[in-house]
């Protein structure tokens, strides 16, 4: 009997078919599936409970989920317009500093180091309307003498979870866009400075344009994080009140997980999915636009 | 050859082991009753539920059995596990802290404790709450001596005040008293207001809490939450009253602007912290508010029993907390006798020493007996007591997390005004009726 003998090169990428099918694939195709069923958490049996697009068409016509969906945009683009700037601006500033950067690179990353649901916990607290540091301060300055509630009221909730995003992120764009600093060749700048370019004119004209690939890749990486925006969310106001601040994952969370409805939530999840590629492609797109205008590649 | 060797040597040890095992049961009789046997268990974790596991020893040293605690979370984080382990069919461990209102969606997870423990034993406990432990005919939980029904705290300084009484009946035409109807809580907590320092009044203002608080509103207006075919029924006269009572408060500046975000710590935190007037409360903070090293109230606490409603019905939306065997459990003997162990007279002795209520009749005479020397713990017992004869349990529906997502956020609408209370009742009316339809309820 002749042995079955798989091509070489099977052989070679099996093992990392394996993984990626038991870690990626699979559970991509169940959960696919189960947003066709009545899969309810509780009752492991529904999941052959075929429904069709009964699940689709309820998150569609939903207006709650399109709300989530709107704040959801919404704080995508408030917040990674924020970050790029604050970033950008703090990138410039470190990178003018001669003596003690290195120190001021690690401390520009601590935000980064606590975990998320720290984060949250911490600006629950500074913007309780009670006991709050916040409205302490402010308090304390004779500013305001009434209790601003910063979690409740629809737009300071808003502006505090972007507040949370932006304090806990904006060093990723500040470590990269310095990154792309370090790595701006000094001959163009020289040649604009003695072409008689003003700083701003050699900022924009320049420096900019040889930043953009590395904006692009901080703001693709963190277009993927606040898509799927969760854990801060979930800390400080769990989507409220009055789903003044219900984004995607936590309207998905708790229709998956507290009332059990997998089927339905795999059903939002899959379309939500869209929003996050929607961002990605474009600014891939971006990327390989401000690449090839640098000439670095088609 | 070899395998043979290998498998008769096995052979001989089982046996021996198995010998050895007899002779030791037999040797110290009942006290090794379930010796070798390791049941592990999911419960409940905070400081107020330890005191209780430290008792477990004891069981582990009677029986020879172990007891390995593999997760300890509160009951919302023990609810999306216990729903993942039934999903992925990880169901294997034996015993897990149960609460009455989450207990209805867990049919299929635990087993029948009226087949494990003894008629005397259920007869023992509070019935009222056994009736509330049983679905279907199957007795889910044992309750723990944290039985839970809310009663008013109210700081007593403000009935003491002459000058403000005078106010208060020149502006209401009724003398200042401490409430016996929320009509008259609402009028008291708008006359305490001095926000931002100082605040009537207080409540939960989201998920299941704010709908339990509403929920026994409307049954103290005289209405109900379903039909009993589970239609809803709240979107009525009195559902409307009850949420005008909170939209009220809220309007009038009395309750604190954040209260929409405010779960249990945050309430029993606020009124520790002395900014509180009056503030229904569970049984379990009654150590803490009258402690001067943790409460600024302390000393100055009084508690009445909750109040009562315009149709003359007291609110008492009440749970408890138990344990349960599941129904994969290997050794369910073993886990039903751990689950009895850690409710019975003793263990509700030990528990209810620290302030939370018993539910074994036995235990409730003798905390009264035991406070009989202090009169605050006597006043608070009194209070509990009062209220728990009439309280009543969240409706019997494996649907009422669902349900309670479902109609907070339009409660929370009304309250901060994006809503009319009529439009809100509305709105969540015809979201839970589209769900129990969905789900063929009816």
């Amino acid at each position: 009997m002749k042995r079955l003998k798989l091509p070489p090169w099977l052989v070679l990428l099996l093992p990392a078919i394996i993984i990626l099918s038991a870690v990626v694939l699979i559970p991509l195709v169940f959960s696919l599936y189960s947003s066709f069923t009545s899969y309810r958490l509780t009752r492991p049996d529904s999941i052959f409970n075929w429904v069709g697009l009964f699940n689709y068409e309820k998150a569609v016509t939903d207006v709650k989920f399109w709300a989530a969906f709107g704040r959801t945009v919404l704080l995508l683009a408030v917040a990674l317009n924020l970050e790029m700037l604050l970033g950008l601006g703090l990138a410039l500033m470190v990178s003018k500093v001669t003596s003690g950067q290195r120190l001021l690179r690690t401390m520009m990353m601590f935000p980064m180091m606590f975990s998320p649901i720290l984060v949250g916990f911490q600006f629950k607290f500074i913007f309780n309307d009670n006991v709050g540091l916040v409205n302490n301060a402010l308090q304390s300055l004779g500013i305001t003498d009434q209790a601003i509630p910063w979690l409740v009221d629809g737009n300071l909730a808003m502006f505090s979870i972007i507040f949370a995003e932006v304090w806990t992120a904006t060093s990723v764009f500040g470590i990269l866009i310095l990154a792309g600093l370090y790595a701006i060749p000094r001959d163009p700048l020289e040649a604009a400075k003695v072409d008689g370019c003003t700083s701003l004119q050699s900022f924009r004209y320049v420096t900019l344009p040889f930043l953009m690939p590395f904006i692009y890749i901080a703001m693709a990486i963190r277009s993927l994080d606040v898509a799927r925006a969760y854990d801060i969310v979930q800390i400080m106001t769990n989507g409220g009140p009055a789903r003044r601040t219900e984004l995607l994952w936590t309207l998905i969370g708790r229709t998956g997980y507290v009332d059990a409805r997998m089927g339905y939530a795999n059903a939002m999840g899959y379309i939500s999915i869209f929003l996050a590629i929607f961002f990605t492609v474009y600014f891939f797109k971006k990327l390989t636009q401000s690449r090839r205008e640098l000439g670095m590649g088609a | 050859m070899r395998t043979f060797l290998k498998g008769a040597s096995s052979a001989i040890l089982a046996t021996a082991a198995a010998v050895t095992a007899v002779v030791s049961v037999s040797s110290i009789g009942q006290a090794a009753e379930f010796d070798g046997v390791t049941i592990e268990a999911k419960l409940i974790g905070g400081q107020q539920y330890e005191a209780l596991y430290a008792r477990i020893p004891e069981w582990e040293a009677a029986t020879g059995a172990k007891v390995n605690i593999i997760s300890k979370k509160n009951h919302f984080e023990l609810d999306k596990e216990f729903k993942s382990d039934i999903a992925a069919g990880t169901t294997d461990w034996c015993v897990g802290s149960n609460h009455s209102s989450f207990a209805s969606q867990y049919s299929a997870l635990y087993t029948d404790l009226g087949d494990l423990v003894s008629k005397d034993t259920v007869a023992e406990f509070v019935q009222a709450n056994i009736k509330a432990a049983t679905f279907d005919g199957k007795l889910v939980m044992l309750p723990r001596a944290q039985f839970d029904v809310s009663a008013l705290y109210y700081q007593k300084d403000l009935y003491e005040d002459a000058e403000k009484a005078a106010a208060f009946e020149d502006k209401y035409g009724y003398p200042l008293a401490v409430p016996e109807t929320w009509a008259q809580v609402k009028d008291q907590a708008i006359f305490f207001a001095d926000p931002p320092n100082f605040y009537g009044t207080q409540y939960a203002g989201k998920d299941e809490a704010i709908v339990g608080r509403y929920y026994e509103m409307v049954v103290a207006e005289g209405g109900k939450l379903f039909n009993d075919d589970f239609s809803p029924a709240f979107n009525s006269e009195e559902g409307k009253r009850a949420l005008q009572w909170f939209v009220d408060l809220y309007d009038a500046g009395a309750v604190p602007a954040g209260t929409t975000n405010y779960l249990w710590d945050d309430l029993g935190n606020g009124f520790a912290s002395g900014t509180i007037g009056l503030n229904l409360d569970w049984p379990g903070w009654a150590g803490f508010f009258n402690d001067p090293s943790a409460s600024k109230v302390a000393g100055n606490v009084g508690v009445a029993p909750a109040p009562k409603g315009s149709a003359g019905v007291r609110t008492g939306w009440s749970g408890f907390h138990g344990f349960s065997v599941t129904e994969d459990c290997e050794n369910k003997e073993a886990a039903a006798s751990l689950v009895d162990f850690l409710t019975n007279e003793d263990s509700q002795k030990l528990e209810s020493a620290a302030g939370p209520l018993p539910s074994r009749t036995a235990v409730w005479d003798y905390v009264s007996e035991q406070a009989k020397g202090d009169p605050y713990r006597s006043e608070v017992l009194a209070a509990f007591k009062e209220t728990a004869a009439t309280a009543f349990a969240v409706p019997p529906t494996p649907l009422w997390v669902e349900t309670t997502n479902i109609i907070y956020p339009e409660l929370q609408a009304a309250i901060l005004g994006d809503k009319t209370v009529d439009e809100a009742l509305a709105d969540a009316q015809d979201s839970v009726d589209e769900l129990m339809q969905e789900e063929g309820v009816y």
